[in-house]
């Protein structure tokens, strides 16, 4: 039943994802590409799939202005389906552009905090996450000013409000900031999902799940590189997303932990979890440096390739927008497999060229 | 006089024909003293020279696998941290201190590096994530810098050993040509003129001893007209005693203005 | 010698002129250091396709002339390129000027300034 309406509106989207979809690169792809010897065969490789993207691009470009014309793809292509979108699945896409204006708000406040210009940094911004209004933040030349235009021009204003003031915006560091922000937006995600009445069925099913993984990873990620740090382990809970698989009690455990085994013994009553930190963790004598050796796949690694896996999952469920969210997040992972490619290719490392994630 | 370097503006003497004969030795003393200092620091140099250019190959590859590691950072935070980066410097954690080394009494300094505990700009950095590539990203760099700074001190030391060799080549090469021929140079004017100067005294003194000689003759021969005088006055009407008396006093003063006068001439 | 103790005892710091990556790696290494106020000066300088000769060449003169706390400067290569005529004539022992290669720029050891002058004493 729960489908029966919703052609009526985002037929046409869900259809056109799946088109991009299709446009993905395949592991037949990928091993092409690890075979390149220059930038310029790489260029070549992508150009079925990314057309007159790279057609503009210098020969021999850098692999960061390769990204850079990906990444204009996937903005256009994001872009053209916002454009399709009404009702609910438009406010679904611009909850997925809150993610990528909070990283640009952070810059901006960066950038204020230490008296730059912000207008250059404009250019910096992740074009998903720029709004109308970004341009209006520059004008404020200290950091109340800067609050109060983010609290009255920005849709993250709810993130902000409650749980920061403008003198934590000077005191606190800004990773700080950046992650509470974060927090706030995924459980306000994850409430929109499963509140919003058009999204009963598959849509909330598929997004609490990936939610719930994305907010474990955010919570284990920040215990672990909280390590040997000022970061005090009640800052540290305040970060964590009050929702997911392990919240309460392994986002309480969490909190305790002191090393990496703390970690470990927080995430265990998660089967998916634990293997990951079977696989990498322990084993390689339990210290942050040797996590990820070159050998094996890091624990980052790990917690890719699942995201990789549930956004293609999502795939096999219809008429809902989270398709989305599975394609944006495929197409990122694929600029960032590409980047790495290309990376290993310039800079003549090429024992380490297999180290990406090729999904399809 | 001889030579195109010419001699000291002295005065032909004994006493700065010793000072010349001194600063030559002195001279001679600090060629090869400087000649050693020299050679010592050229083989330095080679050696340094040779470091320089192997550790200049070695930043090639240090700082290759310091890029990948950045590569890899970009890869695991999926975005660009290089802004963060630069406006969460705030103190240096990484710094130099400058030693030095005492080759043949040059001061070579030699950079250093240690860092300043307690400052950790970055910590945070990929707090949500790719804060293991990002840790792994910095020591990686950590290493490099390390490399970096090795090849800042041979460098420096390069810079310096080359200016210093320059000045003492240079200076060994002013005793040589220079200092040594023109004091031996002087050296033998001042002989020359020493012995010219001899020459003249001894004709001089010829001179005057052939004049004293001339003068005692003629004062011999007025004594001796005197006494024959005398010799004939007694004869007519003196004594014998008177006679031996007188004849006596000017034979002794005779005698002793006779020795006395070969004296000083001779 | 030229090079009087008090010309290196207060040198601590190293400085970096170069591309975004470069000086982003440098800085995790933690070598970045901003002055205290009012004059915050910082001793580094990113370099892009946008920044100006003059601009680079005002951070060469500042780290390596005016500021008495560098003991060395790292400069990119392709960025000393730009200014070869001054990393030329810079021939001070203080502060030590290194260049480096970057990303994408590999390392051209017949560029270098203190190599070439190596390669010439050697009469290669």
């Amino acid at each position: 039943m729960e489908g029966l309406f919703f052609n009526v509106n985002s037929g046409y989207l869900e259809g056109i994802v799946r088109g991009y979809r299709n446009s993905l690169l395949t592991g037949q792809n990928y091993s092409n590409l690890t075979q390149c010897e220059t930038i310029d065969d790489v260029k070549l490789q992508l150009g079925p799939a990314y057309g007159d993207f790279l057609a503009s691009l210098p020969p021999n470009p850098s692999t960061s202005s390769l990204a850079g014309k990906m990444t204009d793809k996937l903005v256009s292509e994001f872009r053209y389906l916002v454009a399709q979108a009404t009702g609910s699945t438009a406010q679904f896409l611009k909850y997925l552009t809150y993610g990528y204006m909070i990283d640009n708000i952070a810059l901006l406040i960066t950038g204020t905090l230490h008296e730059r210009d912000t207008r250059e940094l404009l250019e910096r911004c992740h074009p998903l996450g720029w709004f109308e209004t970004l341009p209006v933040l520059c004008v404020a030349t200290n950091i109340e000013e800067l609050y109060n235009s983010v609290l009255i021009e920005t849709p993250l204003a709810p993130y902000f409000k409650g749980s920061l003031n403008h003198q934590d915006l000077d005191e606190l560091n800004i990773e700080i900031v950046r992650n509470t922000l974060y927090k706030n937006y995924l459980e306000d995600f994850f409430n929109f999902v499963n509140t919003h009445p058009d999204f009963a069925g598959p849509t909330q099913e598929v997004m609490t799940e990936i939610l719930q993984f994305e907010a474990d990873r955010r919570s284990i990620n920040i215990t672990l590189n909280s390590f040997g740090t000022e970061l005090s382990k009640q800052e540290r809970r305040k970060l964590y997303p009050e929702f997911g698989k392990l919240y309460p009690e392994g986002s309480l455990m969490l909190s305790r932990a002191e090393d990496i085994e703390g970690v470990a013994l927080a995430v265990s009553a998660i089967a998916d979890y634990k293997t990951f930190f079977d696989a990498v963790g322990l084993n390689q004598g339990g210290g942050l440096g040797g996590m990820g050796g070159s050998d094996g796949k890091s624990l980052e690694d790990l917690f890719y390739q699942k995201e990789m896996d549930m956004s293609k999952l999502v795939f096999t469920r219809q008429f809902t927008p989270a398709v989305v969210y599975g394609w944006m997040k495929l197409k990122e992972q694929e600029i960032r497999n590409v980047t790495w490619i290309s990376e290993c290719i310039a800079q003549n490392q090429k024992e380490r060229i297999g180290n990406f994630i090729s999904v399809f | 006089m001889s030579g195109a370097v010419g001699r000291e503006p002295v005065f032909p003497t004994r006493q700065s024909l010793g000072l010349m004969k001194s600063k030559l030795k002195g001279a001679e003393i600090g060629h090869s003293l400087l000649k050693r200092k020299s050679e010592a620091l050229t083989k330095r140099f080679r050696e340094i020279t040779r470091r320089i250019d192997e550790a200049k190959q070695k930043m090639g590859r240090v700082m290759q696998i310091a890029a990948f590691s950045l590569a890899e950072v970009s890869y695991a935070v999926g975005g660009d941290i290089g802004y963060q980066v630069q406006e969460s410097a705030k103190q240096a954690r990484f710094r130099v201190r400058a030693k030095h080394e005492n080759i043949s009494g040059v001061l070579l300094p030699q950079f250093e590096s240690y860092t300043k505990e307690g400052i950790n700009d970055f910590a945070l950095t990929g707090l949500g994530k790719g804060g293991q590539q990002i840790q792994r990203c910095r020591e990686t760099y950590a290493r490099a810098v390390e490399t970096l700074v090795e090849l800042a001190s041979l460098q420096t030391a390069f810079l310096i050993l080359d200016e210093v060799i320059k000045v003492v080549n240079r200076r060994v090469n002013a005793i040589e040509h220079v200092i040594i021929p023109r004091t031996e140079n002087t050296i033998k004017y001042i002989n020359s003129e020493l012995d010219e100067l001899d020459r003249e005294e001894f004709y001089r003194l010829k001179k005057v001893s052939n004049k004293k000689q001339r003068d005692v003759a003629a004062a011999d021969a007025e004594i001796l007209a005197a006494r024959q005088k005398e010799a004939e006055r007694l004869a007519q009407n003196g004594t014998p005693a008177q006679e031996a008396k007188k004849a006596e006093e000017p034979e002794v003063t005779d005698v002793l203005g006779e020795q006395e006068d070969t004296d000083v001439i001779f | 010698m030229a090079a009087s103790a008090a010309s290196y005892k207060d040198r601590q710091l190293l400085a970096v002129i170069g591309d975004e990556d470069s000086v982003t790696g440098l800085l995790l290494a933690g070598i970045g250091h901003v002055t205290d106020p009012p004059e915050a000066q910082r001793n580094f300088l990113v370099v892009d396709s946008k920044t100006e000769n003059t601009e680079i060449e005002r951070a060469f003169v500042n780290f390596t002339q005016e500021r008495k706390d560098i003991a060395v400067v790292l400069i990119n290569q392709h960025v000393a390129e730009r200014i070869r005529h001054s990393v030329d004539t810079f021939a001070d022992p203080f502060p030590a000027v290194l260049e480096i290669p970057s990303k994408d720029h590999p390392y051209d050891p017949e560029k270098d300034s203190v190599l070439k002058r190596v390669r010439r004493l050697f009469g290669e």
